[in-house]
């Protein structure tokens, strides 16, 4: 764009067309590099997305599981306090067994 | 020893803490960059554009800001991918830990669930001992000093329904032989289809682990009997056994005859056994007696219509014709 504006005399014109060419390709190389610059962003964002999606759906499934041993283990607890609250049955048992 | 492993496994647990302590420190480290990547980009943004408009080489700044564009997505880029790397190792940390954790759960619940199990089968045997088993009735006749010992050894025998012992099963056997030798002819008297198994049959079911039945089944012929179980295989043995057409030509044509009486109980069932129950003292006839002593009494059923009319018509004639006499004599003979 710089390029364009020198110049002068009788080649003048020939010379202003070259520095409108010049310009015109800076300008595309320009708008080309701001293309790969935006289109890049752009899949940085898709694999951030993707990324949240994958994130969020393998949190999900391991809350899963979380909440069944949660219960799984509250259940062992109880039963495990059923059977120290009742040591009769394994003394009972232990009798019958000697 | 136990010093060592306890100094080793908490030096182990501290250095897993230190890196674990690291790693979170560097993944707190990307979050915070990633965080400040937006503000130095802004501030980027502004700085350019201020020295695009003052400045007047302008070319020189504009490579410059494409440098900086280039250099800013590649950084980005790779924070984005430490973060999402980090993020997932640890994501597979926490998976790893629940599945473990489901593990040890699923251990403890299969040791709870044997043990379950085993508090059940003691209690179980522990109320089976208390049930009255079933008394079953001597099957034979044995002499007084065999019956006594044999018939302990049967019960105590049905219950556990095999004889696994040889001792106690060739003197079961032996006391067998003997009361059928002294006994035949009481062999054949038994009316009913159901008595129909041999010993042998018998003592082979019981051997196989059935419930056997508890009323006697002599033979209708004893020595073919005995001699066919030597050589006929088992599944003949237990499928003649349930049948009561056995050995039909041997026999005579009354007990044949009685053979197909609807009196077909199972033999494997201990319902019949009151029915079937005898004694010793209880007087025993023969087949062909018994028979015969039906016959008389069908006899006498049907003599008795006919003296019945015979009776009816002499009173009658009483009455037209007051011989007493005659009626008498009829009721003499009545």
């Amino acid at each position: 764009m710089a390029r364009a504006g020198g110049g002068g005399g009788g080649g003048g014109g020939i010379t202003n067309a070259v520095n409108v060419g010049i310009a015109v390709q800076a300008d595309w190389e320009n708008r080309e590099f701001i293309s790969h610059i935006s289109l890049n962003i752009r899949r940085l964002f898709d694999f951030l997305i993707q990324f949240e999606s994958t994130t969020k759906s393998k949190l999900s499934s391991l809350n899963l599981k979380l909440d069944t041993l949660e219960r799984r283990l509250q259940l062992l607890e109880l039963q495990v306090s059923t059977a120290t609250s009742n040591p009769s049955l394994f003394t009972s048992t232990t009798t019958t067994t000697a | 020893m136990g010093t060592m492993t306890a100094s080793s496994l908490s030096r182990e647990a501290s250095n897993y803490d230190e890196v674990s302590m690291q790693q979170s420190l560097l993944f707190s480290d990307s979050l915070k960059d990633l965080k400040n990547l937006r503000s130095q980009l802004y501030s980027a943004a502004e700085y350019f554009e201020l020295s695009y408009t003052n400045d007047d080489q302008k070319q020189i700044v504009v490579e410059t800001l494409k440098d900086y564009a280039i250099k800013a997505l590649v950084n980005t880029v790779d924070h984005l991918g430490s973060v999402t790397y980090k993020v997932n190792d640890l994501f597979d940390e926490k998976v790893d830990e629940v599945s473990g954790t489901e593990f040890r759960v699923c251990c403890i619940e299969q040791r709870l669930r044997t043990c379950q199990e085993y508090i059940d089968h003691e209690g179980i045997s522990q109320q089976s001992l208390v049930i009255d088993t079933p008394k079953y009735h001597k099957r034979y006749i044995l002499p007084v000093g065999e019956t006594m010992h044999g018939a302990i050894r049967t019960k105590s025998k049905y219950q556990g329904c095999s004889l696994d012992d040889e001792d106690d099963w060739h003197q079961f056997r032996n006391a067998v032989r003997a009361t059928i030798r002294e006994a035949p002819s009481s062999a054949r008297e038994t009316p009913t289809s159901s008595a129909r198994e041999t010993p042998t049959s018998l003592v082979n079911s019981m051997r196989k682990g059935r419930s056997p039945s508890p009323s006697p089944r002599p033979p209708p012929q004893r020595s073919a009997t005995f001699s066919f179980t030597s050589t006929m295989p088992k599944k003949d043995l237990d499928k003649r056994s349930i049948s009561p057409h056995r050995f039909p030509l041997l026999r005579s044509g009354s007990v044949s005859s009685r053979s197909t009486t609807p009196n077909t109980s199972r033999p494997t069932t201990p319902s019949s056994a009151p029915a079937k129950k005898r004694y010793p003292s209880e007087p025993r006839k023969s087949a062909s007696m018994r028979l015969q002593a039906e016959k008389e009494n069908t006899k006498d059923i049907e003599q008795y219509p006919s003296k019945s009319k015979r009776l009816l018509k002499a009173l009658l004639s009483r009455r037209k014709s007051k011989k007493d006499e005659m009626l008498y004599t009829y009721l003499d003979e009545y």
